[in-house]
């Protein structure tokens, strides 16, 4: 194998690697404290990708306000002393026909995954939890959950393909011959920073530690006063944020559509399964791990046969660590 | 009166275990519970920090009816339940465990100082504050439990069973620190199969059987203790 090409897997599992480690994070987290196992955290991914497009992209809101704006700027032409008001508003309007730019389209999509995670969790998750077979009922719920947003999706924004603007404009970064795009450059350095963020949090806030206390023994957090019954919620907003960032990152890359995310979802499954269900380390090296065998495979054998190598390899590490390569004993 | 149990019944499904069970603890009393195994000493304490629903009767603290209120508003309420089998959250340190002692508002910002009072009590604690909980001996670990009821500054503490599978040594130690709480002023409701332990901490037993108390001694400072042994070992054959 040449240099270069050892530079471009390596380069591609790092691109893979986050986006599985932000994916599985949050449905480790979430099986981890609510010991669920959330079936719609894909569609999260299209939540995500859809809501900065439709903010950031001329396509979008703005193209949306365009009308609005015409047709203000035309009534305050006749409308005398009101009109002089109205008049800025609708210029500004107009003068928006490009979108609103990333800058306000990410926090805009990671207001709406949480809010999304909020939501699916009261409508498909609370009306279960501590019920018998609650683990079974919400892979259902979720699994319609899922389809429905992404049939919402196609119904309000058409079955186009859309794509997010690069955040960073200019030719690809140079490293022994081989090209690596500034999106994926983005990439591979923002998601630790977001990883050590959610360490940060988990370790060292107030509710994120109530987070990982009810993980791991939730009789003895309502002994210490925990609301319990607001950290499972909150540990699905937290999770779907992740999702989000997720489907922010894939929409520079690659085109949106409705289905985006299910592919990642499986994967994001084998990487928490790989990782040791609920350890969030355990996790976040599966990610790698899984990203790079992933690459790998499809460079020296063949892209169709990378799935297959990557089952192949999760089943042999479970025949010798049954709960992953970091799997506790018992939790 | 500080806290009133009255007519107590709950259970789990539909099996009662405690069955109309009544007792009191006054202000700054210790009291201590004891009895066979499986006669719902546990699921008393369960049932009156809001981890299981009452189905009938009251609990008073305070005057107030606080039975079937959210456990966390009975923790914020002061009345603090150390459970059995020294439960902890096993995958974090000795401090994280503490800290998370002091959720409720009401220890929140005295954070500080109890674990300075607790470090002092458990000198082990500190020593080991970077540990993980699991890790620990079973003696650290419960005193790593005590610790953590401390931090949530109780006005009422139940601890259920502070010294079953202890080494003596250990156990001693323990019953020292315990009685060095009471000592504090705190009211105490002690569970323990230990009459002689329960003996040295409490002012006032009880023996429960099958749900109820069977038996309530008085001050046992006025009475023979050797008697209280006889009368409890006499029953349970
Ligand atoms: N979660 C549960 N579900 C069903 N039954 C239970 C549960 N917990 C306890 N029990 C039953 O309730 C009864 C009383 O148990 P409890 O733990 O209250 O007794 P105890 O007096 O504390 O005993 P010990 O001294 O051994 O701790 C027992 O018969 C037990 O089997
Ligand atoms: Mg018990």
């Amino acid at each position: 194998m040449t240099l270069e090409a050892l530079v471009a897997i390596i380069a591609g599992a790092l691109v893979s690697g986050s986006l599985y480690a932000l994916m599985a994070s949050g449905l480790s987290l979430v099986w981890g404290t609510v010991r669920m196992f959330n079936f719609a955290h894909g569609a999260l991914v299209m939540v995500g990708a859809y809501s900065a497009w439709y903010v950031s992209n001329r396509g979008g809101i703005a193209k949306a306000l365009q009308p609005i704006g015409k047709s203000i700027v035309a009534s305050s032409e006749d409308s005398g002393a009101l009109g002089s008001l109205l008049l800025p508003l609708g210029e500004w309007i107009l003068s928006i026909k490009g979108g609103f730019g990333l800058a306000l389209g990410v926090p805009f999509a990671i207001l709406c995954c949480g809010l999304v995670g909020y939501i699916m969790y009261v409508l498909l998750v609370k009306p279960f939890v501590g019920k018998p077979g609650a683990d079974l009922i919400v892979i259902i719920t979720t699994i319609a959950g899922a389809s429905f947003m992404q049939n919402g999706v196609q119904v309000i924004f058409g079955p186009r393909y859309k794509q997010l603007d690069r955040i960073l404009k200019g030719p690809p970064l140079q490293i022994l011959e081989t090209a690596i795009g500034l999106q994926e450059v983005l990439i591979i350095i923002l998601t630790p920073l977001t990883l050590f963020l959610l360490h940060l949090f988990l370790k060292h806030s107030k509710l994120g530690l109530a987070i990982r206390a009810v993980a791991q023994n939730d009789d003895f957090a309502h002994l210490v006063g925990i609301n319990v019954s607001q950290i499972y919620p909150l540990t699905f907003v937290v999770s779907s944020i992740l999702a989000g960032l997720c489907g922010v990152m894939l929409g520079g890359l690659f085109f949106i559509l409705p289905t985006m995310g299910a592919q990642e979802l499986l994967f994001a499954f084998v990487v928490v399964v790989f990782g040791g269900l609920g350890s969030l380390p355990g996790t976040i090296v599966g990610a790698y791990v899984i990203g790079f065998i992933r690459e790998s495979s499809a460079y020296i054998i063949d892209l169709y046969w990378a799935p297959v190598v990557l089952f192949a390899t999760l089943i042999i590490v479970l025949i010798f660590r049954p709960r992953g390569l970091m799997g506790g004993e018992d939790s | 009166m500080l806290f009133q149990v009255e007519g107590l019944v709950s259970g789990y499904g539909k099996i009662d275990v405690v069955r109309s069970l009544s007792l009191h603890v006054d202000e700054g009393e210790h009291v201590g519970l004891f009895g066979p195994n499986g006669h719902g000493k546990t699921t008393l304490l369960r049932t009156v920090s809001g981890l299981i629903p009452a189905k009938a009767g009251k609990v008073r603290f305070r005057g107030e009816d606080i039975s079937n209120l959210d456990a966390r508003l009975i923790v914020e309420r002061g009345l603090i339940h150390v459970p059995q089998g020294n439960q902890l959250f096993p995958q974090m340190t000795v401090q994280e465990n503490l800290t998370l002692g002091a959720y409720v508002r009401r220890s929140d910002s005295r954070k500080a100082s109890n674990f300075e009072k607790v470090f002092a009590l458990f000198p082990r604690l500190q020593e080991r504050r970077a540990q993980q909980a699991r890790t620990l001996s079973g003696g650290e670990r419960q005193m790593l439990s005590i610790g953590v009821g401390l931090m949530g500054m109780p006005e009422l503490l139940l601890l259920d069973e502070p010294s079953v599978g202890l080494a003596p040594l250990i156990k001693e130690e323990l019953a020292r620190a315990i009685a060095e709480i009471a000592a504090t002023g705190v009211s105490m409701i002690v569970v323990d199969q230990d009459v002689e332990l329960l003996l040295g901490i409490c002012d006032r037993l009880y023996l429960i059987e099958k749900g109820a108390v069977s038996l309530e001694t008085a001050d046992v400072s006025q009475v023979d203790q050797a008697e209280i042994l006889e009368m409890y070992f006499g029953k349970v054959t």
